[in-house]
Parts: structure tokens; sequence; C-alpha cells
């Protein structure tokens, strides 16, 4: 059955998507308000040059610090390593290529940019969250 | 990276541009399908998979997985995008899944070897653990590598033709 222990990755996450994502668009809000002003606010507005890319790469990283930490044989470690690492850098690519597009003045979607970054963002979670599932039940094998 | 290349896109319309973002969606739901088992089932699931990987039955069962998902996302593009299949793309999909299925379950073979060779504890619980991890990421380096392959020879020869 689910217990505590397999849910703990679910607040590791959590650490992450709270400050990263939910605390900008709070805090957006909070401007609005305070100014009085009326500003499109919704999620995909407020990320719309792919910065879900900075959060997933940052994201990405600290998964790959545990993964060297763990005692997983060096070919695990290596090959989730390069898998997040390239996953977290096509994602941050996102919002970097959007930047240049719009100083670049050359063609820019912000709705492409935010359906890539989103994807991608998603992408690097998911796997983060399995990542971390996984080390957690190493750590309790080579606890034993 | 992940934008299709403008030159690309107007010069060919009738030839289908693979975003990365279109394979990082299948394999998001993939990861949290994956994910929901190890949480929901942690000892059942980890235990079929290793049992499948001890009779042999893993990688031709992976290997068909990721090859009929990565040709079914690829059609899916191209008829979302109402244009036509690359042959060059076609022989990506087609051949890069079972390379890298391949190629990782020798890898896998050579940790497990690693793990016998050292004479930790636990011996079982660490080979199955292993067996698991990397079971999760050859799928998902099944699925997504030949994607990124597509997109960096479509920018290689995008750049080409500018």
């Amino acid at each position: 059955m689910v217990g505590g222990a397999e849910l703990k990755w679910l607040m590791w996450i959590s650490l992450y998507v709270i400050p990263l994502v939910f605390l900008p668009w709070a805090i957006s809000h909070a401007w609005a308000h305070q100014h009085r002003r009326q500003l499109a606010l919704k999620p995909q507005q407020l990320f719309q040059r792919g910065e879900l890319g900075l959060p997933s790469l940052i994201l990405a990283s600290s998964v790959i610090w545990n993964l060297l930490q763990s005692q997983f044989t060096p070919h695990t470690v290596a090959l989730g390593s390069v898998i997040l690492g390239m996953s977290g850098t096509m994602a941050v690519t996102v919002w970097v290529e959007t930047y240049c597009r719009q100083a670049s003045g050359s063609d820019s979607r912000p709705e492409r940019a935010w359906r890539d970054s989103r994807s991608l963002a998603l992408l690097v979670f998911s796997m983060a969250a399995v990542m971390e599932i996984l080390l957690d039940r190493f750590a309790r094998v080579v606890g034993r | 990276m992940s934008s299709p290349a403008p030159a690309l896109a107007k010069g060919q319309r009738q030839i289908a541009v693979v975003r990365l973002a279109d394979a990082s969606q299948a394999v998001a739901v993939l990861s949290l399908v994956f994910g929901l088992l190890l949480v929901f089932f942690p000892v059942w699931f980890p235990a079929r998979i290793v049992s499948s990987w001890q009779r042999g039955q893993l990688m031709p069962v992976m290997m068909a997985f990721t090859l009929v998902l990565d040709t079914y996302l690829y059609l899916r593009v191209a008829y979302l995008q109402s244009a036509k299949p690359r042959p060059l793309a076609a022989v990506c999909l087609g051949s890069l899944p079972l390379l890298v299925i391949g190629g990782l379950s020798l890898l896998l073979q050579s940790a497990v070897r690693s793990i016998l060779s050292a004479g930790l504890p636990n011996l079982q619980g660490r080979i199955g653990e292993e067996i698991v991890a990397q079971t999760y990421l050859a799928l998902v380096c099944a699925v997504f590598f030949p994607f990124l392959v597509i997109r960096l020879l479509q920018q290689f020869k995008a750049a080409n033709s500018v």
C-alpha cells in the first residue's frame, strides 16, 4: 500500500514547484491588485517567453546531484544524468531561443514558446519525480 | 531547439516538421504512468519487470512498444500538420529505438555484472532496483532520442539550405 515514504517525493517536488512557478504567479497577482491594474496573468501569459525552462534546468541539476550521491552503479548514474541534463538543457533552450528571436526582431510566437516550454517542463518534472521514487526505493534496499 | 526552423517550415510545407515538445508530452505521460505504477504497486510492478528481464522478454517487448509509440507520434505530427512523413525520419524511427534498447540492454548487463563482482550485501534487491531504474531510463531514451536526432537533422538541413 501507499505510505508516507512513497509520497515523500511529492513533497520534494512541490518544494520546487511552489517557489518557482506558483510564487511568481501569486506575486504578480498581488502586484496587479496593489497597483489597481488589469493585467493578463494566466500562466501562459506570465511564462510566455519559455521561462518554465529555468526551473526545469534547476530541478534537473538537483536530481542529477542526488543521483551522483546515490549508490546506483556508475552505468545507471551516467545514463540518468545524461538524460536529465539533456532534457533540462532542451527546456532552457526554449527560453533562450525565444529571447533571441524577440531581441533580433525575427519571427516570435509566444504561444508556441509557452507550449514547448510547458511540455518540456512537464517532461523534466515527471522524470525528476520518477528518479526520486527510484532513489528512495534504492536507498531503502541498501539500508536493509 | 524545440521550435520549427522557419526556412524549412515555409519552404517545404509538404514535409512534417518535428518539434521536441511533441515527443516530450508523450514521454512525460509515460513517466507519470511508470511513477504511479511504482507508487501504487511497489512490489508487484518491479517484480514483473525483473522476472520479464530474467526470462529475456523485457527487451523485445520494450523494442516493440517504443517502435509503435515513436511511429504513432510521428504519424500524428504529420497528420496534424497535414504533411507527409519524410523517408529519413522513417529510417530514424525504425532503427534508433531498436539500437537504443539494444545498447542499453548491454549496459544493464554490464551493471549487473559489476554488482555481482562487488559482493555487496542484499544483492538480489540491488540488482532488482538497477533493472527497474535502467528499464525506465531505456524507455525514456528510446522514445525521446529518435525525435532529438530527427530534430537535429532538420535543423542541420535547414542551416545548410539557407
